[in-house]
């Protein structure tokens, strides 16, 4: 979602042209290693945002790189609700969680080795950061270096929480497992209707 | 050839019912030009691990291998002496010489060798501006903070031109900013004057500046990953050890 409004971040700033809007995109990510979006995927983006009434061809040419966009009014309000919003991750719907309790009541997956995969690709990913933010100018690219910082923050948590639940694994295996709530709803199939 | 070579490494401590088991069989092979960490839980032998690559400590059972050579089979003096010319050592606490300034300190292993007090002081200084400590030199370690009194001692260990430093929780006593500062060294120990490095650490970041991490627990190897090289490596290797599933 935060791509369309990124986009409408751009055009509040000014109107753009197509290719303008693919290359400021990457910019203020920080680069493609950081989130590569292609610009087909851009392009689309804004098309459905024409449609919706946020943006407006200034003028087209017929190439989409080279056609200038503006932001609406319309589009102006929607930028600003995203600005109101706060955005707050959902670290609770977490993938390696679910693969950690299904493999408890699976034979063939053992759950401390998926342990030890996923902390050697925690590392992996924070090696990799690392090694980006060494690249990076304290001097002109403070703010990338903070967005590597904050990756590094989470990998780090992610590793603390993983030590900490592979400690307990075996309380957790030897408490029963969490019961799904199977009981029917509305009437039972063998009944008649009233009346 | 590996630099490192370590071969059904055992320590255990104490006897009978009191014995501890530290290390327990390990097997392990560090190439020239590597830097590598060494995690693990409290108690899990990393500590014991360096100490008895580093020749300074004897192992229970099985062998360690410098360069080819078995040190097991070393006198004290062959030791040291091979202590003193390959290796560097980086503590927690620095160990520094207190009554000693930046250059005596880091000119002391040259000076234990023989060497005369002019040449020893001249290396010294190199390394220290190397590590960007050239107007400290004349500086005692309670002038240095943290970081600069880390970086007199890996100047330290580098004046011997040593082939391995190894470095036992060289981040611990410093603050995130100068940890990061040391680690990036310890990496240029490795990539810019070409050393092999082995440090353990408990610290994620730190330890993400290392080519490769061995884990141990309870005296053993239950991972050992590398961290760069190309997706295609990596992906290999994930996939090799999500097959030992």
């Amino acid at each position: 979602m935060s791509v369309r409004h990124t986009l409408l971040g751009l055009l509040a700033q000014k109107p753009r042209y197509g290719y303008e809007l693919c290359a400021g995109f990457t910019a203020l990510v920080g680069g493609k290693e950081n989130w590569d979006v292609k610009p087909p995927q851009i392009y689309t983006t804004l098309a459905r945002m024409a449609e919706s009434g946020y943006v407006a061809l200034k003028y087209g040419n017929g190439q989409k790189s080279k056609s200038e966009y503006i932001i609406t009014p319309k589009g102006h309000e929607e930028l600003m609700n995203w600005f109101r919003d706060s955005a707050v991750d959902e670290p609770q719907q977490d993938a390696f969680y679910l693969k950690l309790m299904l493999s408890l009541d699976l034979d063939e997956v053992d759950a401390s080795r998926l342990i030890i995969i996923q902390r050697s690709a925690l590392y992996q990913e924070l090696h990799r950061i690392t090694e980006q933010r060494q690249q990076l100018d304290p001097q002109a690219q403070l703010s990338q270096i903070l967005l590597m910082d904050k990756a590094a923050m989470h990998l780090e948590a992610d590793l603390r929480w993983l030590d900490m639940i592979e400690s307990r694994l075996d309380e957790v295996k030897s408490q029963p497992a969490p019961k799904a709530d199977l009981r029917p709803r509305g009437r039972p199939p063998s009944q008649k209707p009233k009346g | 050839m590996a630099v490192i070579e370590v071969e059904k490494l055992s320590k255990v401590y104490g006897s009978g019912e009191a014995q501890v088991t530290a290390l327990d069989s390990v097997n392990l092979s560090i190439e020239q030009g590597q830097f590598v960490a060494v995690m693990g839980p409290s108690g899990c032998g990393k500590s014991t691990l360096l100490h008895l690559i580093g020749g300074l400590d004897r192992p229970t059972n099985g062998t360690v291998f410098i360069e080819g050579a078995d040190i097991s089979q070393m006198n004290d003096k062959t030791l040291t002496e091979l202590r003193r010319r390959k290796m560097g050592f980086i503590f927690q606490f620095f160990n520094l010489i207190p009554v000693l300034d930046a250059i005596e300190n880091t000119a002391l292993p040259l000076i234990l060798d023989g060497v005369k007090p002019e040449n020893a002081r001249a290396r010294a200084k190199e390394w220290l501006a190397r590590n960007k400590l050239a107007e400290r030199g004349t500086h005692r370690p309670d002038e240095l903070s943290g970081g600069q009194q880390q970086r007199v001692a890996i100047s330290r260990a580098m004046v011997s031109e040593p082939i391995i430093v190894l470095a036992d929780e060289p981040t611990g006593n410093l603050d995130s900013r100068s940890g990061d500062e040391i680690a990036s060294t310890l990496r240029k120990v490795v990539s810019e004057w070409g050393r092999t490095v082995l440090m353990v650490t408990h610290d994620p970041r730190i330890a993400a500046y290392a080519d490769r991490i061995i884990f141990l627990k309870d005296g053993r190897v239950v991972d050992d990953t590398l961290l760069n090289g190309n997706n295609g490596d990596n992906a290999r290797q994930l996939k090799e050890k999500v097959e030992a599933l």
